[in-house]
């Protein structure tokens, strides 16, 4: 099932408690980090959200291209008072304003939600992995890399990445060992032959 | 709830039962009859402000005042998440094994699969030791050893050499995320292995491993947003402060 998930970037507590009380009303939403501050945005962090909800007084040069580049996949929302001029820098997919009443908040809220949905319904419809990515999964089990894989199976490398994120996506399972366990338990790859043959 | 100062520290326990492996950690034990939360601690040594932020925000995740933790010293930072550190490994780890070991023993129909689980906890049993060991052989002494450097008059070469050789920033990026294998675990036995007939050791399992993952969270969030960034202010300072000489 669609998931919208949320990162919240806002100095005050009593904001982002409230923003996300409001979110939380949506079915199917999540807000997965908030931050209270720009510097945190350094650190490595799993940025993967449909949406960030961000108080532009936070931004500076450096968080303005944190944000420009995870921003192909991420829809960026300002939030703040009316007369704060936006940068130009960033594409805003919407505003959402300090004194905004929560139904219209919910509305612009369930609108980009809305659309994003019908964009992602494509991926979305097949949960259950396919033929291709079966084989994928056969040979991430079997310990080959990306690359190998690739190579093996005469595609690019970033097909392959391609593939392991809807792997596990659709899965739930992040990491090899985990996605050998997978493999074994369905019968994919044999639990007497786990590891490439070194040849 | 915000636990406080006053509060009687048996209250603390029965308002949520996770507190107890905190306590554990810091060396109290149980029997506190009906003395505060600061009687407790002053009578076992432990800085009562310190415990306070460290048991409020493990119980509460949205509880984390990062900036008010960063003010405590690396010394006592660092013995904390040493002491979580063997926690891990002498208590959680061995009953997860243990629960392992039970589960293998008593299936019949698939130790197969069972097996497969405690290969894949075993593995993960050495990457945490890994994890951990690298922190304590080479991240928490370097860590002491700024704050040192930091705290001192005199200035003294030794520590921009060891500076030169290792840095917070090398930590940050290389520190691993160590939880992320427990929640594979804990997917593949909730979807996909195929139910023992012995169920009530792998609710138990379950429950063990998740809260081993919350537990980990908490650490690394720590040593990620408290640690990191204390040490990185501290290596700037010395840094200007031998630029000046
Ligand atoms: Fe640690
Ligand atoms: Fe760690």
């Amino acid at each position: 099932m669609y998931k919208a998930t949320f990162i919240i970037i806002e100095k005050s507590y009593l904001i982002r408690k409230g923003l996300i009380s409001i979110i939380e009303k949506i079915p199917n939403t999540q807000v997965i980090q908030q931050f209270d501050n720009e510097d945190d945005l350094k650190t490595p962090a799993n940025f993967e959200s449909d949406f960030i909800i961000i108080n532009p007084n936070l931004l500076n040069a450096n968080t303005l291209n944190i944000i420009k580049k995870i921003a192909k996949n991420t829809q960026v929302i300002s939030l703040s008072e009316k007369s704060i001029v936006l940068t130009k820098e960033l594409e805003w997919t919407t505003q959402i304003y300090l004194d905004d009443t929560q139904n219209s908040i919910l509305k612009k809220l369930n609108t980009l939600i809305g659309n994003r949905e019908t964009k992602n319904v494509k991926s979305e419809v097949p949960e259950e992995i396919s033929k291709r990515e079966i084989d994928i999964l056969k040979n991430i089990a079997l310990g080959y890399s990306n690359k190998e894989i690739a190579d093996k199976l005469f595609i690019s490398t970033h097909t392959v990445v391609t593939h392991r994120k809807n792997i596990t996506r659709k899965l739930g399972i992040k990491t090899v060992p985990g996605l050998t366990i997978y493999a074994i338990l369905n019968k994919i790859i044999d639990i007497n032959n786990t590891g490439k043959s070194k040849s | 709830m915000i636990i406080t100062k006053n509060i009687k520290m048996a209250d603390v326990i029965h308002t949520n039962y996770f507190t107890l492996s905190v306590l554990n950690r810091f060396g109290i034990e149980l029997g506190f009859g009906d003395k505060s939360v600061d009687e407790i601690c002053k009578k076992n040594n432990v800085d009562v402000d310190f415990f306070l932020e460290i048991v409020n925000a493990f119980v509460d995740k949205d509880y984390f005042p990062k900036k008010h933790l960063q003010t405590f010293s690396v010394k006592l930072i660092t013995d904390y998440l040493q002491k979580t550190h063997d926690y891990y490994h002498k208590l959680k780890v061995p009953e997860i094994e243990h629960l392992i070991e039970e589960m293998v023993d008593s299936c019949y129909t698939q130790k197969e699969n069972i097996v497969l689980l405690k290969k894949f906890f075993n593995d993960y049993k050495q990457e945490l030791l890994n994890h951990t060991r690298r922190e304590e052989e080479i991240v928490f002494p370097y860590t002491l050893a700024i704050e040192k450097a930091y705290n001192s008059v005199e200035s003294d070469n030794s520590v921009i050499e060891l500076m030169e050789t290792y840095s917070i920033e090398i930590f940050q990026n290389e520190h691993d995320n160590i939880e992320e294998k427990l929640l594979d675990l804990r997917n593949i036995i909730i979807k996909y292995l195929p139910q023992p007939k012995n169920s009530r050791l792998c609710n138990k399992l379950l429950y063990e491993l998740f809260n081993l993952e919350q537990d980990i969270n908490d650490h690394s969030r720590i040593e990620e947003k408290v640690l990191v960034p204390k040490i990185r202010e501290m290596e700037k300072i010395i840094t200007k402060k031998f630029a000046e000489k």
